[in-house]
């Protein structure tokens, strides 16, 4: 309990040395729409965006449901953090070594590696089910843990 | 696994007559279905993300007291890497850590939207350092991002905001730490019989995790740079086969550092000053190095340099041995047009006033004629198209 308190205790110094910092150093409304921002925008946006797809794959058949799931958050990732760079607005003519690659042809390339890995997991779990059609009695155990599919979507296995 | 406060289950109870709110707001958190919005969940992930955001705060100060160091700090010019490392880590990690965030707060989303949004004093401040903690790890994560590619659409300067923010999203996690930990300790030691499949989705945010590491970290380490498709640099690309931070046209030096009347001089708290050409400093004994240009922005890339040696330089000048040496570009103005070099390393041998790289005078882009070379050293703190050197 003592060790809790003293963690917490450094943590409103870390606070208030943070808010002072902002306070003294930085222009405080532009850093509070960003902060602000950043939270509504990911709160009111991205997540339903997120809780759509999980609804629009709700249907799919559940040995793939997992994989496409798991293949769109990788790509939903991988395409938020590379966003800033095929749009390149940090290029400049003087410097060519900055931002060198053609990062819209590269994110493709990306996408389509997560997409095949996405495939080679699907076919290894179709062989695996048909395989498991056979020893079904043998594995009631794992077959169980297996987890109820909701409506909302998000149940992966 | 959210439930509904036992308050609200009490429907009969009379009311006052006040209008209260659609029943659909007071139910929202029941309709998240997915098991995984569940204590064990938010608990590994959120172990994660603060060993994530520990890391990144850490490697942020060395970085930041490194160019802003405080009188007593001493940073060592060994091992040669470190800087190179800390950085790394600081921006590759850092972008790994974007889905580890995301899949955190979607997995506690449905407590956003509890009904009464504030149940107690306590309650509401919660709430309030969820916000903090939200608002302050998107904020980072985002400005970072922005920063390394460059582009800088927020209307304050990047690195003050970033590293006073860094404060108040690390003091929020402790509080938050000292506030879940026994919640944390108890669901993390008990084994769960609920047959919720985590696992598969806790191993598919580390892969996408990985995946991002996988396609940025080449732009630190060049054995995997071919594999850096989303980095925003690449070793081995720009001129003599590195990258350029700024230009020798961006910083407004290309005909200064051109002239044949170009000297270097040491002036300052000097026995004698010393005024040297380029065909003079060329006539010292040259050294070799190899040491890696280490930018802040988390890339690096390792290079042969050629010149003389810092402390060669400033012993035909004689300084002490305690003395500070500050080092000025032509450049007429920036943030990064001087910089400080502390005992440990201009006294290094291996810190050179080079003046060649990968076997060729140094290219414009370099600091042509001369520039600095150090290591273990933030790449900004390299100084280019040197003609000073001030003791101090």
């Amino acid at each position: 309990m003592k060790a809790r308190i003293a963690v917490a205790a450094v943590g409103l110094v870390l606070v208030a040395v943070g808010v002072r910092g902002i306070v003294l150093h930085v222009d405080v409304s532009g850093w509070a729409v960003w902060f602000v921002g950043a939270a509504v925008l990911h709160d009111g946006v991205l997540v339903p965006l997120v809780l759509a797809a999980g609804l629009l794959t709700r249907r799919l058949p559940g040995p793939y449901r997992g994989v496409v799931r798991g293949a769109l958050v990788a790509a939903g990732c991988v395409s938020a953090i590379a966003l800033p760079l095929v749009l390149g607005y940090g290029r400049r003519a003087d410097v060519p070594s900055r931002l060198p690659l053609p990062y819209g042809r590269n994110l493709v390339v990306v996408l389509g590696a997560i997409a095949a890995a996405a495939v080679l997991a699907a076919t290894f779990r179709l062989l695996r089910e048909r395989g498991v059609g056979v020893e079904r009695a043998g594995r009631g155990v794992r077959l169980r843990r297996r987890p109820r599919p909701g409506p909302e979507g998000g149940v992966r296995r | 696994m959210v439930r509904r406060p036992a308050l609200l289950r009490i429907p009969a109870l009379p009311r006052p007559p006040l209008p209260g709110p659609p029943a659909v707001l007071q139910t929202l958190p029941e309709r998240f279905t997915s098991r995984l919005h569940d204590e064990r969940t938010a608990a590994w992930l959120g172990m994660a993300l603060g060993a994530s955001f520990l890391t990144a705060f850490a490697t942020g100060l060395v970085s930041h007291f490194l160019q802003h160091p405080p009188g007593w700090a001493q940073w060592p010019s060994r091992p040669v890497n470190l800087y190179r490392v800390t950085q790394g880590v600081h921006v590759i990690g850092g972008l790994a850590t974007v889905p580890l965030l995301l899949a955190k707060l979607w997995t506690v989303y449905p407590k956003l939207l509890r009904w009464p949004p504030v149940r107690s004093a306590v309650h509401g401040g919660r709430r309030l350092l969820a916000l903090v903690l939200v608002g302050g790890a998107l904020f980072q994560l985002v400005t970072g991002v922005l920063n390394i590619s460059y582009w800088y659409p927020f209307p304050f300067f990047f690195t003050t905001a970033h590293y006073w923010t860094a404060y108040l999203l690390v003091g929020a996690l402790l509080i938050h730490v000292a506030d879940e930990w026994p919640k944390v300790r108890r669901t993390v030691m008990t084994r769960p019989e609920d047959a919720v499949g985590r696992r598969a989705f806790l191993l598919t945010v580390a892969a996408a995790s990985g995946t991002v590491a996988l396609t940025t970290v080449g732009e630190a380490f060049s054995p995997l740079a071919r594999l850096a498709l989303l980095a925003p640099r690449r070793p081995g690309v720009g001129p003599q086969g590195l990258p350029v931070n700024k230009s020798a046209a961006g910083a407004g030096v290309a005909a200064a550092a051109r002239e044949a009347g170009w000297r270097l001089t040491v002036t300052g708290r000097v026995e004698r000053e010393v005024t040297l050409s380029l065909a003079q400093l060329r006539a010292l004994p040259q050294r070799t190095a190899r040491l890696p240009i280490a930018c802040v922005e988390g890339w690096s890339a390792e290079a042969t340099w050629e010149g003389v040696r810092l402390r060669d330089v400033l012993r035909l000048a004689g300084v002490a041995d305690g003395a500070r040496v500050r080092v000025e570009s032509l450049e007429r103005g920036g943030l990064y047009r001087t910089s400080d070099v502390a005992p440990p390393h201009w006294r290094d041998p291996l810190t050179l006033l080079a003046l060649g790289v990968n076997g060729a005078p140094l290219d414009l882009d370099h600091g042509f004629p001369c520039r600095l070379i150090a290591p273990n050293r933030p790449g900004v703190m390299q100084t280019k198209w040197v003609h000073r050197l001030v003791v101090s």
